[in-house]
């Protein structure tokens, strides 16, 4: 009973907490970045319903004066983390594994918003995550849009298509067992999409990734899978994200010739030299990237990152705007500009600094974790109380 | 005339040879380093004095000097002359010796190297993996460089590094401190045996406490059995000591029976027959205590130091006369019987003649005292040798625990056993206890000071708020790496420590000073003071931002690393 008592706080305080959402916020901070090129010393931020009225001199005198006003004083905030791509580690409902291609499957029928992972992400940083299919299929599914806010709502569930040429995708129980046996099944199945004679709703949603209209994220890691996905994305006309990508750093220039991005894995201090300084490279050669893996290590992925070398702008990028963009949401997350989400988070210090502890996040105008200045500080999930015993 | 001359010199170098080595000019003292090429010269003189060499003088001056023992000072200076820090503050009011080095980082930042309390640097897969150690093995008999990315400590600006082994038998043998270089290291002198280590944790792999039992007891009962070796330890001393003192009684009733003086003290007898003891260096005195573990000799003297065969040599020509003479007068009866090898105790002296039969005594006041056997050494246990120099507080203990039931047996150890110096690695669950640890004024190593660093069977600790738990508590905590592939790390886990509740400060300190302290090297290392090593950590920005720069790294004021 114990575990579920602060969900059952939460659920109670709910409707106080739409009602505070319902009266407009003033944001004061010492530093405000409203996106990782527009930052606002001794900034301020209008907050109404749910989403970023206005910023910095933009405030209407009046409306500062009705606002509610949230200081945090000499904390940092930023936009809201979005993670492109995760299972939540729950990979045996996000993937199909006794059939290798379903690409018209759809996470958003496999996601659960009360799941306590979601609970936790808050506290990291993240606000919006897209639920993928996991890599265990050689074509998944389709990703999700989750916000990691109080509502917990499944925001989109027509994102991305996935793809995978991974090593999970290739199994001794069903073909393909082998990289070939994957390059093969997916080209068959794009070129029968191309000829017209794949019909139905597997080629519905190939021909929008032939089209451009649907972005295509692949499961990829080593050269001859990072090699093939690019071949499929070059024969194909796909707008392709490879996911991954521990040895991106080989096929560099076909990265930047196709304009392909890359979803980068959780970087640790044990890797490779060549994978913590890969962000560096890929910011320098121009690659679109963002950091993936654990959703609660993003912050330290991107430190680890600024210190092999990537500077700190595009570090903040490839944490917001450039996940953001990615899934074709950058016009609402990523950033604190006008018509934005109000998703915020705050940090005594410069987020890329692992010397800066959090102090609270915000979705959608709401405070889901920490504290507002002065105030008791919102009821931490079970699994972070579970750290403290 | 031209053929004399060559005879000449020669005998003129011949007669003032001796003169030279009774006059010595006066040599420097030897260097603990040698003095870089670029080793400033005394200036020519006409004097023909023998040239001596100045140690070279480096100057950092940066815009903020950290020296960690104390408060940042703005506009800093640090002299180090050869390998010592001479002078240290603020820029004008500290003498900059001619001649000096200087390098000029205006907006640099200046620490002192990092010392890294726990690494498995220039340690292979067989070393780590080895179960089957114990207490007697020294790691840096083993210690060698790889030349890969794990040897790069110096890179990391780390100075000083304790190395361990973190393999998976119980006892883990003895770390060594070791200097990281540009090309490989060096064993700190002195402390090629540093601390014990000991694995009282079954790690994650075995999750339930009655699992973990028998190890934990296992590690307590190692240190049974001391008492009884050390007084087999002790008893052989004084039997010893017993056996010099019978010996130099029997010698003494030979010499006085067949008529001779008293030794004569030295510098009073005649050279020719009793040359100074310093002529033999090598020969043990009269007065000398027989070594330990010499091999029992007939006779019953003690064994020469250079192992040559025959009797022992004396410390001067009459001791040697007198002693042969006396055993020409009494031959030994029979070989001293062998000793029981199973037998602990030292074997029982024959008692003194006149003890034996004092009314033989009163009878016969000349007879003879009977020879003395060389006592029998109890058997080495290098093993027990290592446990009992932890006990006597000479070796510390590193104790590897994780649970909250691990650390409990670890401070029930050193309740028990009363370790005098005990520090703790992998702590992770020691939140719930520091005060215990801090009352025993144990030390803690931390590493994984990184989110998610930790197994699933240790999810309920949290490694990044432990520090600031045990800092608060009162417990000297370190943050050491673990590993040699996270030397670039270790700033990166303080900063995380900070994030975590500790005070930038003590995040500072945990990575300098206070290793030093617990690997006893504080008086050379771990901070920037005068009179202690050139050891310097130079960056671009502050150390605990993620994309601070290291610009140059000194070791004993020497460049070990220097950026491009």
């Amino acid at each position: 009973m114990r575990r579920y008592l602060p969900l059952a706080l939460a659920a109670a305080v709910s409707p106080f907490c739409a009602r505070a959402a319902a009266q407009d916020v003033l944001l004061q901070a010492r530093r405000i970045v409203v996106a990782p090129d527009a930052v606002l010393d001794d900034g301020r931020v209008l907050l109404r319903q749910g989403k970023v009225a206005y910023v910095g001199t933009e405030v209407p005198a009046e409306a500062r004066a009705r606002a509610r006003r949230v200081d945090y004083g000499p904390a940092f905030v930023v936009p809201g983390f979005v993670l492109a791509q995760t299972t939540l580690g729950h990979d045996a409902d996000l993937a199909e594994r006794a059939l290798p291609f379903t690409p018209d499957l759809r996470a958003a029928e496999a996601a659960d918003p009360w799941q306590e992972d979601l609970l936790e992400l808050p506290r990291h940083g993240v606000t919006a995550l897209a639920l993928a299919p996991a890599s265990g299929n050689v074509a998944g599914g389709i990703a999700a849009l989750v916000k990691s806010g109080r509502e917990r709502a499944v925001v989109g569930d027509d994102l991305y298509l996935t793809l995978s040429l991974a090593r999970n995708a290739r199994q001794a129980e069903r073909p393909p067992t082998s990289l070939m046996g994957a390059v093969d099944l997916l080209r068959s199945a794009f070129d029968g999409v191309r000829t017209g004679i794949g019909q139905g709703p597997d080629a519905a949603v190939l021909r929008q990734a032939m089209q451009g209209t649907r972005g295509v994220f692949v499961y990829a890691d080593n050269f001859a899978e990072l090699n093939a996905a690019l071949d499929l994305g070059r024969d194909f006309g796909l707008r392709l994200v490879l996911v991954g990508a521990a040895h991106a750093e080989k096929v560099l220039p076909r990265l930047v010739q196709q304009q392909a991005a890359v979803v980068l894995g959780t970087l640790r201090p044990e890797l490779r030299r060549a994978e913590l300084e890969l962000p560096a490279r890929l910011a320098v050669a121009g690659v679109p990237f963002c950091f993936g893996g654990d959703p609660e290590l993003l912050r330290q992925s991107a430190a680890l990152a600024v210190q092999y070398g990537l500077d700190r702008r595009s570090a903040l990028q490839a944490l917001t705007r450039v996940p953001a963009a990615l899934l074709d949401r950058d016009g609402t997350l990523g950033a604190l500009r006008q018509g934005h989400a109000a998703d915020f988070v705050v940090f005594t210090g410069d987020p890329l600094d692992l010397s800066s502890a959090h102090v609270a996040t915000w979705v959608d105008g709401v405070l889901v974790a920490g504290s507002e200045p002065g105030a008791a500080p919102v009821a931490e999930p079970p699994a972070a109380a579970a750290g403290v015993r | 005339m031209t053929r004399l001359c060559p005879i000449v010199c020669l005998l003129c170098a011949a007669l003032a040879a001796p003169l030279v080595a009774q006059d010595p000019a006066p040599v420097p003292a030897p260097e603990t380093t040698p003095p870089p090429a670029e080793a400033t010269e005394a200036p020519p003189t006409d004097n023909p004095q023998p040239r001596r060499r100045r140690r070279p003088v480096v100057v950092i001056e940066a815009g903020t000097v950290h020296p960690v023992a104390g408060p940042a000072i703005e506009d800093g200076v640090v002299v180090i002359r050869g390998d010592r820090i001479v002078a240290l503050g603020r820029r004008g009011e500290v003498e900059v010796p001619p001649n000096a080095t200087v390098r000029s980082f205006p907006t640099g930042h200046v620490y002192p190297g990092l010392v890294d309390a726990a690494s498995d640097a220039f340690t292979d897969a067989a070393v780590r993996t080895d179960g089957s150690s114990d207490a007697a093995d020294a790691l840096a008999d083993v210690l060698a460089r790889r030349g890969d990315r794990e040897d790069e400590l110096a890179r990391a600006g780390i100075t000083t590094a304790y190395v361990a082994a973190a393999s998976p038998a119980l006892v883990r043998g003895q770390g060594a401190i070791v200097r990281p270089l540009r090309e490989g290291f060096e064993t700190w002198q002195g402390h090629e045996r540093a601390a014990l280590g000991l694995r009282l944790t079954g790690g994650p792999d075995s999750p339930h406490a009655l699992q973990r039992q028998p190890q934990l007891q296992a590690a307590v009962d190692l240190f049974d059995g001391l008492d009884e070796f050390r007084k087999a330890r002790t008893d052989h001393d004084e039997a010893l000591q017993k056996y010099q003192k019978e010996f130099t009684e029997y010698l003494d009733w030979h010499r006085k029976k067949n008529g001779k003086d008293e030794p004569k003290k030295e510098g009073e007898g005649d050279a020719k027959t009793a040359p100074p003891a310093e002529a033999k260096p090598d020969a043990p005195k009269p007065d000398e205590a027989p070594r330990e573990g010499g091999r029992r000799r007939r006779g019953g003297q003690p064994p020469r130091e250079d192992g040559g065969g025959g009797a022992a040599e004396p410390a001067s020509a009459p001791t040697v006369v007198d002693a042969l003479l006396a055993l020409a007068q009494d031959p030994p009866k029979q070989d001293p019987p062998k000793p029981d090898p199973a037998k602990q105790d030292p074997p029982k002296q024959d008692p003194p003649a006149a003890d034996a039969k004092p009314a033989a005594k009163d009878e016969k006041k000349d007879e003879a005292p009977k020879r003395p056997t060389w006592p029998k050494a109890p058997p080495k246990d290098p093993a027990k040798e290592a446990l009992l120099r932890v006990v006597d507080g000479e070796l510390p203990l590193r104790v590897e625990a994780h649970r909250p039931d691990e650390l409990r047996a670890a401070l029930r150890l050193w309740d028990e056993r009363q370790i005098p110096v005990m520090v703790l690695e992998r702590a992770y669950g020691a939140a719930g206890m520091a005060n215990a640890i801090a009352e025993r004024g144990i030390g803690v190593v931390l590493t994984d000071v990184w989110p998610g660093s930790l197994p699933e069977a240790y999810e309920a600790f949290d490694p990044v708020a432990l520090p600031a738990r045990l800092h608060a508590a009162g417990v000297p905590v370190a943050i050491a790496t673990g590993s040699a592939r996270r030397a670039d790390q270790l700033r990166l886990m303080a900063a995380c420590a900070v994030a975590g509740g500790l005070p930038a400060d003590a995040a500072l300190r945990a990575i300098t000073l206070t290793p030093a302290e617990l690997l006893g090297i504080a008086a050379d290392t771990g901070s920037l003071a005068v009179g202690k090593f050139g050891d310097v950590l130079v960056c671009d920005r502050p150390l605990l931002q993620s994309d601070a720069r290291v610009l140059l790294v000194l070791a004993k004021g020497r460049p070990e690393f220097e950026a491009n």
